[in-house]
């Protein structure tokens, strides 16, 4: 799921840039602070930022969260029925049975999907339309529509992934296309270090800027040659 | 240090209200935890066909069997109880079910059967805890017979009872934990 907090952000940062008056440091203070031995709270930190950079010149696809959404309400209505069945118990008893079944399997095929049709992507977004306003950030930062050179992004969404092995300090984002068999892919490695520092501080304006720069890889085409070492993890 | 704790969780919070779609997601994550605890209990009650198929005994009458504070897992999906058997009943209008264990059976040729119990730490039998003028229990009174036990887990059930305030202190805790907790 992604979070649109990066206007809010951005905000923060050009008023603190406006007050300061001394040295750089001053801006550090307001930014996000995490414990860096979480490495969930990490991940999911970063996961946000790139998201929230990506969702700039795209829009989400929401039909997997929706399905998802709709299995989970309809799991947890069919355990209120179980629940508030105004029938006494030894004869509600087949009720209970079949609504006990109906939960589990909804609540197995969640589980499926998310193993299986998730795996490590953070974000899916639409196929770019032609005219209408993509994305949600500012129009200037965007590339006109006529100006991108990969004609595939106005076919297929965009699916970012990220992966983060545990005890590792190398966060890698990868941007392919959705639904394309053996889609080519942009990918970028960096160490977290570089967004982190001793104390946590988190550099969010850094990463979105790379984060910038490989989407404009994607948006030239420019993708990376050896596809084989971008395997799943 | 707690301070900081509650702190950010606030800030989580606030942060959750601002994206409804992250917000209905996570509620929906800690409404499937929950009926997937129901559903468990709902499927044990389903298979061994009693109202209650775990209780926790809350009284010594038993010992050395089981102890106050013992969880026992009952099935009802037998047919026949017998001498000997470690039952749990209920009399009738009375909230309170009974673990103690089966001392006579009788049965006449309509199929019909009585059965008086007896707890193994007591001097006398149940005549005495039954309805005024009920000398015998059902076949419908038996809320299960007792098939597995696991030692002291119930006191966890006794304190919750004994002090009402924790079971709310619990939940709230452990429903703010998951609304903030961002696995999904």
């Amino acid at each position: 799921m992604a979070k649109k907090n990066t206007k809010n952000v951005e905000e923060e940062a050009e008023g603190e840039l406006e007050d300061e008056e001394d040295n750089e440091d001053e801006e550090e203070i307001e930014l996000l602070q995490v414990d860096t031995g979480d490495m969930i709270k990490v991940k999911q930190i970063m996961d946000e930022t790139v998201a929230a950079a990506v969702l700039e010149h795209i829009d989400e696809d929401y039909k997997l969260d929706n399905i998802k959404l709709i299995i989970m309400t309809a799991a947890c209505a069919f355990a209120m029925v179980a629940q508030f069945a105004p029938i006494p118990f030894p004869d509600s008893r087949i009720i209970l049975g079949a609504c006990c079944c109906c939960y589990f399997v909804l609540s197995g095929v969640l589980q499926l999907i998310t193993t299986f049709v998730d795996m490590d992507s953070i974000l899916i977004t639409r196929p770019l339309s032609k005219n209408g306003p993509n994305g949600c950030g500012p129009e200037e930062k965007k590339t006109k529509t006529s100006q991108i050179k990969n004609k595939d992004l106005f076919q297929y969404g965009v699916r970012v992934r990220s992966q983060f092995p545990r005890f590792s300090e190398w966060y890698t984002v990868i941007l392919e296309l959705q639904n394309k068999e053996k889609s080519p892919c942009v990918s970028q490695k960096w160490s977290v270090g570089q967004f982190f520092d001793k104390e946590g501080m988190f550099d969010e304006i850094g990463l979105q800027m790379e984060v910038d720069k490989l989407y404009h890889r994607l948006e030239n085409g420019d993708y990376d040659k050896d596809v084989d070492a971008k395997k799943k993890d | 240090m707690i301070k900081d704790m509650f702190d950010k969780q606030v800030i989580e919070l606030k942060k959750l209200w601002g994206n409804k779609r992250q917000l209905l997601f996570q509620l929906l994550n800690l409404a499937m935890i929950v009926f997937s605890a129901l559903m468990i209990w709902k499927g044990l009650m389903f298979m061994t066909k009693s109202e209650s198929p775990v209780v926790v005994v809350l009284s010594g009458s038993m010992e050395p069997a089981f102890q106050r504070g013992d969880i026992l897992f009952l099935n009802n999906a037998v047919e026949e109880v017998g001498v000997g058997d470690v039952v749990v009943f209920k009399i009738k209008d009375r909230d309170i079910p009974i673990v103690h264990r089966i001392l006579k059976v009788h049965e006449d040729e309509n199929g019909k059967v009585e059965l008086l119990t007896k707890g193994d730490n007591n001097r006398v039998d149940d005549r005495g805890l039954y309805a005024p003028g009920q000398l015998w229990l059902e076949r419908e009174d038996i809320l299960g017979k007792a098939t597995g036990t696991l030692r002291y887990v119930g006191m966890v059930t006794i304190a919750l009872n004994d002090y009402p305030v924790l079971k709310y202190v619990l939940v709230g805790m452990m429903g703010l934990f998951v609304l903030t907790s961002k696995e999904g």
